[in-house]
């Protein structure tokens, strides 16, 4: 643990992507505390401060009904940050448990499963999930389905390959050889082994379905107002630009940021743990 | 190959090019929304046509009529030929009439008083009308004269003997007498006409050779293509604040007041808004004076002035002192509410097309917590919403609407909202049921002399304003950018103008400046 | 040809087709059990029950969900996808007239993703550990941490407000007038002998195609780096440098053909990411094509079409991923003589 961080800590960009995760997650945490207008994450109006060029106290400038742009970032992170923690909460052990299954048992279990997988991975990810938004109610659970729904064959995908080449490992040969159950061979053997490429993959995750989450809301099916949401904010900045240039480009540096930093983290994580791809 | 001289020659046509949020149906038979008529006006022609800069209507492919009884008979002009070179006759006006009505949709509801059509010899038609009913002229705009001939050459697929009507034809085809012909119809992307040299009143030289309408673009876009000189004439729901811009960069603003206003119109079968004192609070709370600073655009210009009650400024009946927030009022209305507040969430809808409404949705989300009212926003794009308001259980709360007056008469504005056989429409999300409203609005229909509308029409409007079953946000005026290539006279100045949503845009009547 | 390449074929085949059927039976479940009225949504605002009953019987609503799935596929065999309720016309003559514009859009953005992706990871690799390695994994790592719609909205703002060098919206200046033949214009206008409009056409189709290709540009770039830098740790490579080989041939001959194997897969994957990240692109840039299509007809809840759509999209990305295999066993003589189960 100490030398994994160490490795870590030597290479700047991965200190980078520290940073950047560290931020995004504190400003996240502490909303409440750093945003100048806390009261902007949900329907204020202030016309007397409307739609106002980045100026003290207005770091990022306000929106259209006057809200600070600034605070509303802070608190678009936290819905980022809980939908993506969400959806993998759920995606991971749904696809990890599917993947060890079929790579494990093998036979018309596999040939099953992997179809079914195939089906989910031959929709590609955003229209599967757009179409199941635009047939639902938009709000933040269903965003979270849907795509938690197109999240999890990437796993089943990842472990079922893994699986595979360490089931002709001589430690599992042995371990069967001396009569281990299947489902100790699976949880007990297997996994283990893959837990640094699903935490690698977890990591960069996280800032992918940042980046999904945000792309169903640019398309006006997320999360609704007066909830702040990073995609809907430079969807709806959009339209005003070039004069309200600051609607649009804070959000969509926000996303940046983030996808940036977790991208950071995974790589890192990735070299360090030596996981595959 | 295009020679040098080829292209030399096709820029010498003048182009008029101009945009539209929804896609334009082609099919004159089913216009409904704004797009849809500025295709119908030009690419047809209608029996009258409202008097420019003034009331009333004035002969157009009719030449003359006469009331009989309940009856109307209508003289056609004998040297009328459709774009196809077919002469119009009687029979053409006999089969529109038919065809709207057996397809009944668009707006065909217009028409419900008007029993039967029958061509008398070759330019005399006959209405039959099942009881008097005075707005029937002025329904006569929404009536484009179709090509008959033409449509049953090409009838497509469909049981009996008029198999589909001609509406797989004509939703991609033109079929009248009008002065622009359609060239193409792309749905995604735009129509593009151009001029009848052959129309019957003659299309003046300065008149846009050709013309496309543009479907879909983004605020942005049109800001800069405009900016660019690659567009001409943005469409009404620009946001404010994109107007603002294009205006200070030296573009013209132009305008149109078609009889419209924008409603927040409120679920009277559902609680808490079933309640009248309830409605009522929320109706004194809302903060009319915002509302207004919202769509301003310059000082002087906006795209609504301030709301005086359920009648626009204008029409028969229209209030005169302007409606305002009264803070005291409507918690006093919210006391006597048999709801309380701490009981109920309001849902608040927005249609997801009109950016402007989310904005109006925040501004009621704060006006009526200031009561300690709890609600939630909801885009809605407008095809779910016009499916949503079928039944009123899934109707919102609170809905946003504009609307106005289709053929420029209060009736064909306020019977559509409020009467109680017509509930729950796009433009009745209100379902109210109140006998006293059903008996004004039929009234106002079967009394021909103005005074006595204007006195039924009054009593309607304070009748509105005592059970609230709508919010009165402002009566609407619509804005247009334009690049100064173009003169539009009939949006710009109040002589020329139709008072009717969207014949402004007759291409005919504008003016490329050759900048 | 050989026949080990048939019979993978001919597997894939096989199987793409099994998965393409569950595809449609996944796509079509979701479509039904949505709540709202198709019928209603079609007839518009002022329609009367009696017109939503008949449409409703004729579109076959009121029978169960394996007797509509029943006639969707027999109508499906015979190439007919049914009307779509958002524009009035067959959903498959919308498909024909929008697919060429998404096609070429993805067409072009897949060619700057090879033709920018693979050299810069090359160079990557080669300099490792030097500041232009630093740079360009830097840029690339910025380029997939972004979705298209925000490098769409960034490019514009920069580059067709700011700098106008690049038109902002559209496939091509109204002034030309182009017969559609197939519906490409890069090729209809080459037809036409019209060489400016095709200038245009190229001047149009930039920014949302580079906007479309840059996380596919970070993504090749990177992956074709790692690989690289995989091979360049072999012996092999110690060897072929002690021998004195050119740099310039290491690199090419010894690190990048074998680590193009797998550079290729995620090639695959990502053109057919485009095809959804195309939904982002054309919103911005009014691109008239099948993924604004979409977006339109999933606003609407026009089910044909978006079951159409859908289909169309998941079928062209099983072909990318065949084409893909194939193309890799043709590289890889292992793969190609000794094809895994799955």
């Amino acid at each position: 643990m100490k030398r994994t961080l160490f490795i870590l800590l030597r290479n700047p960009l991965s200190v980078l992507g520290l940073i950047l995760v560290g931020t995004v997650v504190l400003s996240a945490v502490f909303a409440d505390f750093i945003a100048p207008f806390p009261s902007h994450r949900g329907a204020v109006v202030d016309f007397a401060n409307f739609n106002k060029a980045p100026e003290w106290p207005y770091i990022f400038g306000t929106d259209l009904v006057g809200r600070d742009l600034f605070s509303r970032i802070l608190y678009a992170y936290r819905i980022s940050l809980l939908l993506g923690v969400v959806v993998l909460a759920i995606a991971v052990p749904v696809g990890v448990t599917i993947g060890l299954v079929a790579g494990y048992v093998g036979g018309w279990i596999e040939y099953v499963l992997m179809r079914i997988t195939d089906v989910f991975l031959s929709i590609p990810p955003l229209v599967l999930a757009l179409s199941m938004m635009g047939l639902l109610e938009p709000t933040l659970t269903n965003g979270m389905l849907a795509v938690t729904v197109m999240w999890w064959p990437w796993y089943t995908r990842l472990v079922y390959n893994l699986t595979r080449s360490e089931k002709e490992e001589g430690y599992v040969l042995a371990a069967e050889v001396i009569g281990a159950s299947r489902a100790h061979m699976i949880f007990r053997e297997i996994l283990p082994n893959c837990v640094p490429s699903i935490l690698t993959k977890m990591t960069l995750d996280l800032g992918f379905v940042i980046l999904i989450a945000s792309s169903l809301s640019f398309l006006g099916l997320g999360v609704q107002p007066p909830t702040p949401d990073l995609g809907s904010m430079v969807a709806d900045g959009a339209k005003y630009l070039p004069d309200s240039w600051w609607l649009t480009v804070f959000p969509g540096l926000a996303i940046l940021v983030a996808v940036f930093g977790f991208n950071l983290l995974g790589d890192a994580l990735r070299d360090v743990l030596g996981a595959e791809q | 190959m295009l020679t040098p001289a080829m292209v030399a020659k096709a820029s010498t046509q003048t182009l008029l090019r101009l945009d539209e949020v929804a896609v334009g149906e082609l099919d004159p038979g089913k216009a409904s929304d704004y797009a849809d008529s500025i295709l119908m006006f030009n690419v047809y022609d209608t029996l009258v046509l409202p008097v420019q800069g003034g009331p009333g209507y004035a002969p157009h492919l009719a030449e003359s009529w006469e009331a009989d009884g309940t009856d109307f008979i209508f003289k056609l002009r004998d040297d009328v030929n459709f774009q196809s070179g077919n002469p119009l006759t009687a029979e053409d006006v006999v089969f529109s009439f038919e065809r709207m009505k057996e397809l009944g949709q668009g707006l065909s509801f217009v028409f419900d008083k008007v029993e039967s059509a029958e061509a008398i010899d070759e330019h005399t038609v006959r209405f039959n009308l099942t009881e008097a009913y005075s707005p029937f002229e002025a329904s006569l705009v929404r009536l484009p004269i179709v090509d008959k001939k033409l449509v049953m050459e090409n009838l497509g697929e469909g049981e009996g003997e008029m198999k589909d009507w001609g509406q797989a034809y004509l939703s991609g085809n033109s079929a009248g007498t009008g002065a622009y012909k359609v060239v193409s119809h792309n749905p995604q992307q735009e129509t593009v006409m151009e001029k009848n040299r052959d129309y019957f009143l003659g299309v003046p030289e300065e008149a846009p050779d050709q013309v496309r309408l543009r479907y879909g673009l983004e605020a942005a876009t049109v800001r800069t293509l405009i900016a660019q000189g690659e567009h001409d004439i943005s469409s009404q729901w620009l946001p404010p604040e994109v107007l603002k811009s294009l205006a200070a960069d030296g573009a013209q603003i132009l305008t149109e007041t078609g009889g419209g206003a924008f409603y927040i119109k409120m679920n009277t079968q559902k609680p808490p808004l079933d309640d009248v004192n309830c409605r009522l609070a929320l109706a004194k709370a809302y903060d009319y004076a915002a509302g207004i600073t919202m769509v301003a655009v310059t000082d002087d210009v906006a795209q609504g002035s301030p709301s005086t009650g359920g009648i626009p400024v204008g029409m028969f009946g229209a209030a005169e002192e302007m409606l305002q927030r009264d803070l005291e009022a409507a918690k006093q209305h919210l006391a006597d509410c048999k709801y309380s507040p701490e009981d109920f969430t309001l849902e608040l809808s927005w249609i997801g097309e009109v950016p402007i409404e989310e904005r109006f949705a925040l501004l009621m989300q704060a006006n009526f917590a200031e009561l300690g009212i709890k609600s939630e926003i909801r885009k809605v794009p407008w095809a779910l919403f016009t499916e949503q308001v079928a039944k009123p259980e899934n109707t919102p709360n609170i809905s946003q609407i504009f609307a106005n007056a289709v053929t420029g008469d209060p009736d064909t504005l306020l019977y559509p909202m409020y009467h109680s056989s017509v509930a729950g429409t796009w433009q009745s999300p209100e379902y109210l049921k109140d006998d006293k409203v059903d008996e004004l609005l039929a009234k106002g229909r079967t009394v021909t002399d103005p005074a006595e509308r204007e006195a039924t029409y009054a009593e309607l409007n304070d009748r509105l304003m005592e059970i609230a079953p709508t919010i009165y946000g402002y009566d609407r005026q619509s804005l247009f950018a334009a690049s100064n290539r173009v003169k539009a006279p009939a949006l710009s100045d109040p002589e020329k103008a139709f008072g009717l949503d969207g014949m402004g845009f007759s291409f005919r009547l504008m003016e490329m400046t050759g900048e | 040809m050989m026949p080990p390449i048939v019979r993978l074929l001919a597997k894939r085949l096989g199987t793409s087709l099994i998965v393409l059927v569950g595809v449609s039976m996944l796509i079509f479940a979701i479509a039904r059990i949505i709540p709202g009225d198709p019928a209603r949504i079609a007839l518009g605002p002022n329609a009367t029950a009696e017109q939503i009953t008949m449409l409703r019987e004729r579109l076959h609503l009121d029978d169960s969900i394996a007797v509509q799935y029943g006639y969707f596929v027999r109508d499906l065999l015979r190439g007919d996808l049914g009307i779509s309720l958002y524009t009035n016309r067959p959903v498959t003559a919308d498909i024909a007239q929008f697919l060429p514009a998404t096609l070429e859009l993805i067409v072009v953005a897949g060619l700057m993703m090879i033709l920018i992706g693979l050299p810069l990871g090359i160079i990557s690799a080669r300099y490792r550990g030097s500041w232009a390695d630093n740079l360009i994994r830097l840029l690339t790592l910025l380029g997939v941490s972004a979705p298209s719609f925000v490098w769409a909205v960034i490019l514009m703002l920069l580059f067709a407000f700011f700098l106008p060098l690049f038109p902002i919206a559209g496939r091509i200046t109204d002034s030309y007038t182009i017969e559609p033949v197939t519906g490409f214009l890069f090729i209809d206008t080459l037809l036409a002998g019209n060489l400016s409009a095709f200038a245009d056409a190229a001047w149009h189709i930039v920014l949302p195609a580079f906007a479309l290709a840059l996380s596919g540009i970070g993504q090749a770039a990177r992956l074709t780096r790692s690989n690289m830098v995989e091979t360049y740790d072999k012996p092999y490579i110690e060897m072929a440098q002690s021998y004195g080989f050119p740099e310039g041939k290491i690199a090419w001959r010894f690190a990048f053909r074998p680590s193009l194997i797998p550079s290729l897969t995620i090639i695959g994957l990502d053109f057919a990411a485009m095809l959804g990240n195309a939904f982002l692109v054309e919103a911005v840039f009014a691109w008239p094509g099948l993924s604004r299509y979409g977006v339109a007809v999933i606003l609407r809840k026009d089910l044909n079409a978006i079951v159409g759509t859908v289909l169309i999209i998941s079928a062209m990305f099983l072909i990318v991923n065949i084409v893909v295999d194939l193309l890799i066993a043709f590289i890889n003589p292992r793969i190609r003589y000794s094809q895994r189960a799955t």
